[in-house]
């Protein structure tokens, strides 16, 4: 595994931790414990996103073009399976 | 991936219910030239770009045609609200009220289901660039009859951003194609399938 590509998994496993505590909490709103781990993994996340967007480029529309130049459009895109 | 915001891309809050109107509108949703074909077209059609700035439009666009999709649904919602079995007889919304309720289904203004067969992916980058051409063009033209039936100013003002997107999405998508050909060999005069014949089972 390449740095970037771990550090793109770094981001991933947070991420995706709160997209499956967000759906939990949905039909659990008051669940201390859910949210409480909802808030560490925010927390990674973010964390995980600066450090691969500082070295790896934008992850969201709004990191791109920090440059000179408009870097969204730079490749790999992820569906290259790279 | 995605993620979602919690917000409209552009307001939609009407105060007068109007199923007949809503009939027509969701054409704009499960029609032919509507947003869910839009966004399944783009995003689909991605794959098969050979080139960075073309990947990044029809991404950004296809992204976007998602958020229409959702306004086209908030508005047919909010022109459904509220209504008396009186209204849904004489506004001519029986028909969809029996199939879906107040539901919002994908369909086109002839009650036609939403079909993927309204859109192509050729895996060509040329001919989907033509075809995401005409089809903002046919979008923005469904627009424009609905203005010309339209008279509540609360579904006109979503209704005209929507339209004006067609035309900046129809000039994205020229430049996109313009890139695209510039990129090709010299030699191919005609302009064909950059994607498949840059492969390695390309014949000479």
């Amino acid at each position: 595994m390449t740095e970037q590509q771990k550090a793109l998994q770094d981001v991933r496993q947070a991420g995706f931790a709160m997209i499956d505590a967000g759906m939990f909490l949905d039909s659990h709103p008051t669940d201390e414990t859910a949210l409480q781990y909802f808030h560490t993994m925010h927390h990674q996340y973010d964390k995980a996103v600066e450090l691969y967007e500082k070295n790896f480029g934008p992850l969201k529309l709004k990191s791109a073009g920090k440059g000179k130049t408009w870097n969204w459009i730079d490749e790999p895109w992820p569906w290259e399976g790279v | 991936m995605w993620d979602y915001d919690k917000k409209l891309i552009y307001p939609v809050r009407i105060a007068r219910p109007d199923p007949a109107m809503a009939k027509l509108i969701i054409t704009q949703l499960g029609g032919p030239d509507g947003e869910l074909g839009a966004a399944m077209r783009y995003l689909n059609q991605r794959y098969a770009q050979p080139y960075a700035q073309a990947k990044a439009i029809l991404t950004d666009i296809g992204t976007e045609e998602l958020a229409h999709c959702e306004m086209i649904g908030a508005i047919v919602h909010q022109l459904t609200r509220n209504l008396t079995p009186e209204q849904i007889k004489q506004s001519g919304f029986d028909a969809y009220f029996v199939d879906h309720t107040t539901g919002v289904y994908p369909q086109a203004a002839s009650g036609t289901p939403f079909s993927a067969a309204t859109l192509q992916s050729t895996g060509d980058a040329i001919a989907d660039l033509f075809e995401d051409q005409a089809a903002e063009q046919k979008a923005r033209l469904t627009y424009d009859n609905l203005l010309r039936l339209l008279d509540d100013p609360d579904v006109r003002d979503p209704i005209k951003f929507l339209r004006e997107r067609e035309i900046v999405h129809f000039q994205r998508f020229g430049e996109a194609l313009r890139d695209v050909q510039e990129n090709l060999d010299a030699k191919n005069y005609y302009a064909y399938n950059p994607s498949f014949d840059t492969c390695a089972s390309r014949r000479k």
